[in-house]
């Protein structure tokens, strides 16, 4: 890579270090230290919950599922303006109104200290493994296009994430974020404003080819639970999401708490609500626009380096038959593409019809040497292969301008760093205020608990850490956290609705909350192929149905 | 203006923002998709 490149990548990583060490002033008592003395105006908490949101994944996972699947995803968030109108009406003044400096503590005031410490246990074994794959995602990706171990990678992005959280707390961790922020989008708008001026044909015909292959279609409307985006599952299970997300998630629920007051709390979730769609929509346009780039472009057989390497050193014969075929399928497609575009300049509608056929044909066949090419690599690795995370890397490092690829990997680091930040900031949060302070040392001083928490923040830094390097060995574990956390998201949801319901019970919340984690392990194993955006919706549904069942026979026992 | 009053406005702001996001992203694919 370029000088130029690093020297924008170092420069960034200079600024967050430096920029979020200086929030520190003034920070002496942990109120300071975790909720930033409710001090924050609601702008900057608005683009911290983005933020947080936005990991690095949606920087290169995403533009690669645009360039590959096309739009469709879009309606993942579909629920999510409407979650965002509802928590602001529901649970934000609840946990803002209460002081408390976690939503699992409010738990505890409203029901028991049983139900506040399993779901403050559960937040923590899941997101302390998330934050590992979080780190992992985009290091694994740096370290194959690289060429670097991946325990540098880790590094470079963990390190200075971990200094900055845990010498600022959340104040750096939010005008960080409000930086990271600026940058991420900035090098978004930068990207599609490059690939549509380096396309060889204008915006309508690259949209009409990429059209063609289905990629614009952003709308499913078919009521299937086995499809996993459709604009149902996007929009009532896609809320249930996002309710239990923004709702009951430390890593979310921390960032608005630091607002000044419940009503800049509210207008920080709906910053999200305003901008979330539109904002993923550039994301998969920029994916979408790879595709067609790549159409007057040969683009590689692997965009993963290593499994090029991995095959070329175990099936080198079947490698090169590969390569010609692929070769010479993307150049029959190039000339039809440009032949769409000239019948379409002809404004001939049986010259376009036949071109656009002709075009179909053609681009099905790269697709099917493609996936042979992927299946191969899958046999010689021994892991399954799809190389979707790495097509816009490859395509910043090797199509774009000078500097632009140096922009792009800060604009990844910035994401990944903008949510580990957070999430290791709730980590330390939940560890101290549900944990140490509840049980172990209720009686400390604030000083005593700044150390503390500090070092709480040191520790998951340190764990998010070790996970991201052994991602690789630990991948079977982490999907089983993962799994496992699906389990109890929309259960911990329905524990919150059912604190709003008067008559509910401590005992109703609890064995609720079981009852509801059992249901979706139950649809989970027996109906596998069910969407996991509609686990919510059951996890969170049977918790207030069996949670009010028992409260309300708890309630008829004691009136007689 | 009470809060109730707020929240309902700021409720048909989103509505209309979403509104307005998701005909484009209609018009896109009816436009271009075959």
């Amino acid at each position: 890579m370029h000088p130029l490149n690093w020297i924008i990548i170092g420069g960034y990583l200079l600024y967050v270090v430096v920029d979020g060490i200086r929030r520190a002033k003034g920070t002496h008592e942990i109120s300071g230290y975790f909720l930033a003395n409710r001090s924050l105006p609601w702008w900057a908490v608005g683009l911290s919950v983005m933020a947080t949101q936005l990991s690095a994944i949606t920087l290169i996972g995403t533009t690669g599922q645009g360039a590959t699947d096309g739009m469709r995803f879009i309606q993942f968030y579909f629920g999510l303006p409407l979650a965002m109108v509802i928590l602001g009406v529901t649970l934000v003044p609840f946990l803002h109104g209460s002081g408390v400096f976690t939503a699992y503590e409010y738990l505890e005031r409203r029901f028991d200290a049983k139900t506040r410490g399993l779901t403050s246990f559960l937040f923590l074994l899941s997101r302390g493994m998330s934050c590992g794959t979080i780190i992992a995602a985009p290091a694994v990706v740096l370290s194959a296009i690289l060429g670097w171990k991946l325990i540098w990678s880790v590094a470079l992005i963990g390190v200075p994430t971990v200094v900055y959280t845990m010498v600022g707390g959340v104040q750096a961790v939010t005008w960080v974020d409000v930086k990271q922020m600026v940058l991420i989008v900035a090098a978004l708008v930068i990207l599609a404003i490059v690939l549509v001026v380096g396309l060889p044909l204008g915006p309508d015909d690259a949209l009409y080819l990429a059209g063609a292959t289905g990629r614009l279609k952003a709308f499913d409307f078919s009521f299937d639970l086995d499809q996993t985006y459709t604009f149902w599952s996007g929009l009532i299970g896609g809320t249930f999401l996002m309710l239990s997300y923004f709702g009951t998630d430390q890593s979310q629920v921390q960032r608005y708490l630091t607002a000044r007051s419940v009503d800049e709390a509210r207008s920080s979730l709906l910053m999200s609500a305003f901008w979330k769609i539109p904002l993923q929509a550039l994301v998969l346009l920029i994916g979408v626009l790879v595709f067609v780039h790549f159409l007057f472009r040969t683009p590689p057989l692997y965009f993963n380096p290593a499994d090029r390497r991995a095959v070329e050193r175990a099936a080198s014969e079947e490698l090169a038959e590969l390569e010609r075929r692929y070769l010479q399928a993307v150049a029959e497609r190039e000339d039809v593409a440009r032949a769409v575009a000239a019948a379409r300049r002809g404004n001939d509608g049986v010259a376009i019809q036949s071109a656009v056929g002709e075009f179909l044909v053609r681009n099905q066949e790269v697709v099917a040497v493609r996936n042979q090419a992927l299946e191969l690599a899958t046999r010689v690795t021994g892991s399954r292969s799809t190389d979707v995370n790495y097509i816009t890397p490859w395509f910043v490092l090797h199509d774009l301008p000078l500097g632009m690829a140096g922009l792009f990997i800060a604009a990844v680091m910035a994401a990944a760093m903008s949510s580990i930040a957070a999430e290791l900031n709730s980590l330390s949060t939940a560890t101290v205020i549900d944990f140490y302070r509840r049980w172990v040392r209720p009686q400390g001083s604030d000083a005593h608990f700044l150390r503390v928490s500090k070092a709480a923040t040191g520790f998951w830094g340190l764990f998010a850490c070790v996970v991201a390097t052994f991602a690789g060995t630990l991948g079977s574990l982490i999907e089983v956290v993962n799994r496992f956390g699906s389990f109890f998201y929309g259960s911990i949801l329905g524990v919150f609705l059912l604190a709003m319901i008067p008559g509910a019970r401590p005992n109703g919340a609890f064995f609720g909350l079981i009852a509801g984690m059992a249901a979706v392990a139950t649809v989970n194993f027996g109906a596998p192929s069910v969407s996991f955006l509609w686990h919510n919706v059951v996890g969170a549904t049977m918790v207030v149905l069996v949670g009010g069942l028992l409260s309300w026979l708890g309630n008829s026992r004691k009136t007689r | 203006m009470g809060d109730n009053s707020r929240f309902w406005l700021t409720l048909v702001k989103v509505i209309l923002v979403q509104a307005v996001s998701l005909l484009l992203l209609w018009a896109l694919q009816v436009r271009y998709t075959p």
